[in-house]
């Protein structure tokens, strides 16, 4: 089966002065052509990373082991030429900070335009043209193309950065949208991201750690920690009845509007500092359910359900 | 700050461990020099004039890099002269940093109409060129040391004073401290305890940068015949009066130039490294 | 931004009025009888006395000031003994010598440094990044009074390539661009370099890598700019320095500059002019930097809605 991204067994490591970090530790993924992946997990637990490694944009003290595929082929091996091509093209990003991830020294129409340019060939005035057109269908009036990014509020930083990244009308769609935002501005792009799904089809991968959102956009979620999935399968499923520790705390901290007052779930202990990782389940220190098998062995994900997968002893998992 | 990791930064930064070991070398020998120099730098000897250096062809009581126009021995000189200029240049860095210190503290702490004074007071030194400054002031004063050594600090506090500010402001409006204010503790045991020991790092690099410097400016203002006065020897006025005897004698020059430019080098090698060793991260 | 240009003006006034007082004073914090200062020693009692009425040293210090200050308004900066005549007769034409070599200066200071920076900016760890941090911490260590007179004997003496003193021709402008330009050339290095740095470790443009541009288009071209901005404040900045009076370079070279005056002013006890000089240094520094700073608000769009 042709997945259009298949993530096999990815590690990423990054060296820094005072220790390796291990960011990512055998990451499983795949997203298929149409289909809205939610990528959770708290802050560290690789989710950018993962985003940054699909397009091989990891930075220099980054090694990694395993494989991504684009339609077929390893971004690690592609010729750069092949990756360029892709990059904006059929693969897009939209990126977490909108106060950071747009060149202030370039008006707001070259950055979108600079896309169109590259890879559909066009002049700078059309380019522009279009630039403008792409402006108004994220809901930016079309002269603010030269505008500097300063000039715009930051959930229209935000909306610039979504409309460089359809420009050429990528297959897949990597995004991160910023929390830095008023709550009503969130829920106006995610309206806009969900509009453009649908209208042309893009596959999604949502990276962000908010459930709410997933729930509003996607088909399937993936729950991240210590860089590794621990629990996948569709919104559906994994909401509903959440089988590792970890998602239940994450679900259960969710205050609810229309349940009795409980107390919110607090998940005990600190995220697992990628500089040292615990050994065998990578969350059995804040785990409630854990035993001695948890400390000694990582757990495999094992599959619950067809659209259920899980990573967890108490679970199964392994052979035992 | 962890020590282990100070200490093996510094190992690792080259040019922290050239300039260091430069200038220890330096400042050793200089300041050390009167126990082991074999002439009196000051005192003239016509007879022994304009003597080549020998290098090392009588040992050391020869005139190893010769003879100046008033027949007193190049090296005494030039050891001497480091040594004072070394010393005045760690006098003025000392008391530049004390007042800068005090008067950016009182500025960043207190804020308002205090800071603001301040701020234009350094605005006025910082309009006026250091050199035309100090060129000023000692021609109405009259060149003395105890002059030079003012007219040094006054040309260049500003930056500490600036530098501490900043860091004060920055610190002040972070959370420990509001939670010590909570807590009940005086405005000067904040700063004391919890505003001090954060600006120290920046001070210690901008301190071992500002003795290069100040070398720089005090070789200038002797080189003009306004600092250092002779006879006592300084390698700027050495370079002023070599200077006549570039054709025939270039050691005269080329001797005390080099010591300058060494000993600047070791500061500036010194003053980099330790910016990179407390903060790697830093690029510049 | 209007508001910051604005703001820097007014503290640019406030700033030079500071400094003219600091200047009127000069002469009254000598020891001694301000008014001797002011003449050359020949002067008679009755020029003495002239003179005393003149700077009105009978009249409560705020009045002097208001005296002096009107005079330097209108132009009027005392006489100077050396030249015999009046201070603001001789300045603009040191001050048109002096711009000349800050000019040479600034094109030989930038034309190697700025390419060099950048490449090694772009290239952390590699050969040209050594080379160009040994490069400038070399040129931040050649005082100008050993650079100036290293040249000297090295070109001069030695070599006998250029002349070692004097204006003419474009020879005799060559060894004082060289010492001021070497150690500016190390410090706008340093910048250019330490600006690429920060440029490429910006979100902004890994999200430019994101979208498919090559490398070096993003480095001549979307990197490049923001990296320059620093650099440009530098140059202007140095401007403001070398115009203001590079006092030991014209002194070596005896090029008939601002800085070579400030220095005759001072050997000669000229102390009219040694008073006007350090007001008109200041001003020109001064001023500079304030035209620096406003041209930067217009290029750094950071800037643009302070």
């Amino acid at each position: 089966m042709d997945h259009l991204l298949q993530i096999q067994d990815l590690c990423v490591e990054f060296k820094t002065e005072r220790a390796v970090s291990k960011a990512l530790n055998g990451v499983n993924l795949t997203v298929d052509k149409g289909e809205s992946l939610g990528l959770v997990g708290e802050s560290g637990a690789g989710k950018t990373t993962t985003a940054l490694a699909s397009l091989n944009l990891l930075s220099k003290n980054a090694s990694h082991k395993g494989d991504i595929r684009f339609q077929g082929k390893s971004v690690f091996q592609m010729k750069d030429k092949e990756l360029l091509d892709i990059r904006g093209d059929k693969i897009s990003m939209i990126f977490q900070n909108p106060l950071t991830a747009l060149n202030p020294v370039f008006t707001v129409g070259e950055q979108i335009a600079m896309v169109l340019r590259v890879h559909r060939g066009m002049n700078k005035k059309d380019a522009r043209k279009q630039a403008g057109e792409l402006l108004e269908m994220v809901g930016i009036p079309r002269n603010r193309v030269h505008d500097f990014p300063n000039q715009l509020s930051g959930g229209m930083r935000q909306r610039v950065g979504i409309a460089s990244s359809l420009a050429c009308n990528p297959e897949l769609l990597i995004a991160e949208p910023t929390t830095a935002l008023d709550v009503t501005i969130q829920a106006q792009i995610l309206e806009l991201m969900k509009n453009l799904q649908e209208q042309y089809n893009t596959s999604l991968i949502m990276i962000t750690h908010n459930l709410g959102i997933i729930a509003e956009l996607c088909h399937k979620v993936a729950v991240m920690y210590a860089g590794r999935i621990i629990e996948y399968g569709t919104v559906r499923e994994v909401f509903s009845t959440p089988l590792h520790p970890y998602t239940r705390g994450l679900l259960g901290a969710l205050p609810s509007l229309d349940e009795d007052k409980k107390r919110l779930t607090a998940i005990p202990g600190n995220v697992a500092d990628p500089r040292k990782l615990p050994t065998g389940c990578r969350f059995h220190p804040r785990c409630d359910l854990q035993d001695n098998k948890c400390a000694d062995k990582c757990p495999e994900m094992i599959c619950i359900t067809e659209d259920h997968y899980v990573e967890c002893w108490y679970h199964g998992g392994g052979n035992d | 700050m962890d020590k282990k990791v100070l200490l093996k930064r510094m190992k690792g930064n080259p040019f922290f461990v050239i300039g260091a070991i430069l200038a220890l070398v330096i400042l050793i020998v200089c300041f050390c020099s009167p126990l082991f120099i074999r002439f009196n730098p000051i005192v003239n000897s016509t007879a022994e004039k304009l003597h080549s250096p020998e290098g090392l062809k009588n040992g050391l009581s020869g005139h190893i890099f010769g003879t100046d126009q008033l027949g007193r021995d190049v090296l005494s000189r030039l050891l001497i002269g480091g040594r004072f200029s070394l010393l005045i240049a760690f006098i003025v860095v000392i008391l530049q940093t004390l007042i800068g210190t005090i008067l950016g503290i009182i500025a960043g702490y207190i804020g308002g109409i205090v800071d603001s004074v301040i701020m234009r007071l350094c605005d006025v030194f910082l309009a006026i060129p250091n050199l035309i400054l100090a060129i000023a002031i000692m021609s109405v004063l009259g060149s003395s040391p105890k002059n030079l050594v003012i007219v040094l600090v006054v040309s260049g506090w500003v930056s500490y004073c600036k530098v501490t500010r900043n860091s004060v402001r920055v610190v002040k409006n972070q959370d420990f401290v509001h939670a010590s204010q909570v807590m009940g503790a005086g405005k000067m045991h904040i700063m004391m305890t919890q505003i001090f020991p954060n600006v120290t790092t920046n001070l210690i690099i901008l301190a071992s940068q500002e003795i290069g410097n100040t070398i720089l400016i005090e070789a200038a203002l002797s080189f003009l015949s306004l600092g250092i006065q002779p006879p006592t020897p300084s390698w700027g006025n050495m370079i002023s009066t070599g200077r006549t005897y570039l054709m025939v004698r270039p050691w005269l020059v080329l001797v005390p130039g080099i010591a300058l430019m060494l000993t600047v080098l070791a500061f500036n090698f010194l003053g980099d490294g330790l910016r990179d060793v407390f903060d790697p991260k830093r690029v510049s | 931004m209007l508001k910051y240009i604005i703001k820097r003006l007014l503290q640019t006034v406030v700033v030079l009025f500071i400094v003219s007082i600091f200047s009127f004073l000069l002469i009254r914090i000598a020891p001694g009888n301000p008014a001797l200062l002011m003449l050359p020693d020949t002067a008679s009692e009755e020029q003495v006395k002239d003179m005393e009425a003149n700077l009105g040293l009978d009249k409560p210090l705020i009045n002097q000031y208001f005296h002096y200050m009107s005079g330097v308004l209108k132009g009027d900066l005392g006489n100077s003994t050396t030249y015999r005549v009046p201070v603001a007769d001789v300045i603009p034409e040191r001050l048109i010598t002096t711009a000349k070599l800050t000019l040479t200066t600034i094109i030989l200071g930038t034309l190697i440094s700025i390419p060099l920076g950048i490449v090694a900016g772009a290239h952390r760890g590699t050969a040209v990044d050594f080379f160009s941090m040994f490069f400038a911490l070399l040129g931040q260590s050649m005082s100008p009074v050993w650079l100036a007179v290293l040249n000297v004997y090295v070109f001069s003496v030695v070599l006998d390539w250029f002349p070692s003193m004097g204006t003419g021709g474009l020879k005799y402008i060559i060894l004082p661009t060289i010492t001021l330009a070497y150690p500016m050339a190390a410090k706008i290095t340093r910048v250019a370099r330490s600006g690429m740095i920060d440029t490429l470790s910006e979100d902004y443009i890994t999200s430019t890598y994101a979208k498919g541009i090559k490398r070096s288009v993003v480095y001549r071209k979307y990197a490049l700019k923001n990296a320059l901005i620093p650099v440009i404040t530098l140059i202007g900045i140095q401007i403001a320095q070398f115009l203001a009076g590079t006092v030991v370079v014209e002194t070596v070279f005896s090029w008939p500059g601002t800085g070579q005056l400030i220095n005759q002013a001072v050997q000669n006890r000229d102390y009219a002019l040694v008073q006007s000089m350090l007001l008109i240094s200041a001003a020109i520094f001064t001023i500079i930097n304030l035209l620096v700073d406003i041209i930067n608000s217009f290029i750094d769009p950071r800037m643009r809605l302070e």
